[in-house]
């Protein structure tokens, strides 16, 4: 062995050395990492098993949620339907109430009873209990102008078909649900699709299924209160017409 | 101002049917109805329409998109155009008076909130066509 194969054994020795000294410090770090992984094991499979449940039950909340909205819709169809037969037939009554014809039948019949009780009256000798039916008539025929029956009847048919209408515009209510609905549904979509992301490669979880219906998206809604968004609305409305926007 | 034909334009047949309704109720009892933009447009086409309510949130085109298209059609570019949406923030009313709407409800609305926004806008175009 000459001189230079000697330098040669000797390099080698000298990076077997550190090869074993980078080892000797590796080895403790790579032990600790195992450890690591065994105790986050279990936590591994919990946080599997929540997102093996997420991923079935994401989609059920929104089928929830769908029908819901499915059901209030129909609901709200029904209640229009019988607001709409109401104010038609409402619209029929005090169109006959205010033509008078309710006022007039009455009318006919009161003069031709007014009639008979005079002819009664002069028939009978002035009998002194046709006598009495008479003026038992005649204080029933004043009692019938006093009350004015028609005009009250109108205002209350009217008051009645204000009502409908009130009714018929707090269904707004259907639409503006349906869209905060949307909404959550928007958000636990892109939630479910970012948990999908993050498990790819760690886990084989059920695909997220996509929502049935895409319902539309209101940007942030519940900022702030209805009536500051309508306050607000106007605001802007007013600095627009100043040509200030 | 009865005889005005008025285009409502909303994806929900419970809305379209209550904006009708209200109408009805302040004086304006012609209306026809589209379930999003695209159908509003072939509307307009179709036959004379002096006024347009609007939705925000619809499929196939959106009541901005809408206001876009009518704005940018010479024909039309003048109709009134009455914006009625959940949509509540400042960006979203500032890009709708951007896109050149007339004015803007917010839900919910009462007739008489629909009727003045109605009145309001048809003076403006009054006066900015004399």
């Amino acid at each position: 062995m000459n001189q230079h194969e000697v330098e040669k054994v000797l390099q080698k020795a000298a990076e077997v050395k550190v090869f074993c000294e980078y080892g000797q410090r590796t080895i403790p770090v790579l032990d600790e990492i195992v450890g690591f992984l065994n105790e986050i094991s279990p936590a591994i499979e919990d946080l599997k098993a929540v997102l093996e449940v997420a991923m079935v039950n994401i989609p059920k909340a929104s089928g929830q949620l769908v029908r819901v909205t499915e059901a209030t819709e129909q609901a709200s169809t029904q209640i229009l339907n019988t607001l709409d037969k109401m104010v038609a037939t409402l619209d029929q009554v005090i169109t006959s109430v205010s033509s008078g014809m309710v006022a007039s039948d009455l009318g006919v019949a009161t003069n031709k009873m007014a009639g008979i009780v005079k002819t009664l009256v002069e028939k009978s000798g002035w009998d002194a209990d046709i006598v009495e039916l008479a003026e038992a008539w005649a204080a029933h025929l004043r009692s019938m102008k006093m009350s004015g029956p028609t005009s009250n009847l109108e205002r209350l048919l009217k008051d009645l078909q204000d009502d409908c209408t009130e009714i018929m515009m707090a269904l707004q209510v259907q639409d503006i649900t349906q869209q905060h609905i949307g909404s959550v549904m928007g958000t636990i979509q892109a939630v479910a699709e970012e948990l999908q992301k993050l498990t790819t490669g760690f886990f084989i979880v059920p695909a997220v299924q996509p929502l049935p219906i895409n319902l539309p998206l209101p940007n942030d809604p519940e900022n702030v209160g209805e009536i500051e968004r309508k306050k607000m609305v106007e605001s802007l409305l007013s600095k627009a017409r100043a040509g200030q926007l | 101002m009865a005889s005005l034909k008025i285009l409502i334009v909303d994806d929900s047949i419970t809305i379209r049917r209550i904006i009708t309704n209200a109408l009805k109720t302040i004086g304006f009892p012609e209306t026809i109805e589209a379930t999003n933009g695209k159908e509003a447009l072939e509307k307009l086409t179709s036959g004379k329409v002096d006024f347009i309510i609007t939705d925000w949130n619809m499929p196939e085109m959106n009541g901005l998109d809408l206001i876009k298209e009518v704005r940018a059609n010479p024909v039309y570019a003048s109709l009134p155009i009455l914006m009625i949406t959940v949509h509540g923030s400042e960006h979203d009313v500032v890009e709708a008076l951007q896109a050149k709407v007339n004015s803007y409800i917010m839900k919910p609305f009462t007739p008489q909130e629909l009727k003045e926004k109605i009145e309001g806008i048809l003076k403006t175009v009054q006066v900015s066509t004399e």
